[in-house]
């Protein structure tokens, strides 16, 4: 049956743990391409080089009802008093989901930017960007 | 084992001299004296880039199997690819072959991938 997925099927996932009060997530897949053209072609030709993956999201600063503030937990990756390790990646699952079906991306990232601000008259919101490490875990989106 | 049939992705070439010997006065007078009628010393600066790795392998047999600079070879016209000109004026003149002038310069460019970059002098 024809299906259109919206942002309401968006899910984020930090571990196995679906992070709440997400407004948006974006996934960059790229691949760096190697030119082979040589003298007498007329069209350039590549080979494939190495892929990447990198992404952001957009997290309201909410604490939940077990304390937990997911947004914080995302933006002490990189805003803490001591130096980001090797070790300090995070597990992310970008998932689309029609409740049965998930389509999912699941990558071993570091955090690379994180933003956040206070206005009046808006909630506070959370920025973050991220760098994928390594291979895809899963890749079903 | 033959000079790898590959089209490079760069080329430069330098034509050489012939064998003169160029003497000068203190008045500023040149005489110049041709030993051969051949030229000779032409230059060939060849550039593979991103080819695989067993093709990178060829320019490293070959410049093993020719004793590094020691022994002279022919080269095939793929390697004058792109050219419109006669192929001869890009290659050794006529009594010459193509000696390495160095090792081969060999980069690793990602797994399976390489960059290869070949120097060949034309000598009698």
């Amino acid at each position: 049956m024809a299906r259109i997925y919206t942002g309401r099927d968006g899910r984020l996932l930090l571990g196995s743990d679906t992070l709440v009060k997400v407004t948006a997530w974006t996934l960059q897949a790229d691949l760096e391409t190697l030119e082979c053209t040589t003298l007498g072609d007329s069209q350039r030709n590549y080979v494939p080089g190495v892929q990447g993956f990198s992404g952001s999201a957009t997290l309201l600063y909410y604490l939940d009802n077990d304390n937990t503030n997911d947004a914080s937990t995302l933006i002490r990756k990189l805003v803490r008093t001591s130096a980001v390790e090797a070790t300090d990646t995070v597990t992310l699952t970008l998932r689309l989901t029609d409740g049965t079906i998930n389509n999912d991306v699941k990558l071993t990232a570091y955090i690379t930017s994180a933003s956040i601000g206070a206005s009046v008259g808006e909630v506070v919101s959370a920025q973050i960007s991220f760098q994928g490490t390594g291979a895809l875990t899963t890749a079903s989106l | 084992m033959a000079f790898p049939t590959l089209k490079p992705t760069a080329r430069a070439y330098d034509s050489g001299d012939y064998p003169v010997k160029t003497f000068k006065a203190q008045s500023g007078a040149e005489s110049r004296i041709l030993y051969g009628s051949r030229r000779t010393n032409m230059s060939l600066d060849l550039s593979f880039d991103n080819i695989t790795d067993a093709q990178a392998e060829l320019f490293l047999d070959h410049y093993d199997e020719t004793k590094g600079t020691y022994q002279t070879f022919t080269i095939p016209s793929a390697v004058f690819d792109g050219w419109e000109g006669n192929s001869d004026a890009l290659d050794a003149a006529t009594g010459n072959s193509w000696r390495y002038s160095g090792p081969p310069a060999l980069t690793s460019v990602r797994p399976g991938v390489s960059s290869v970059k070949v120097k060949l002098l034309g000598v009698l």
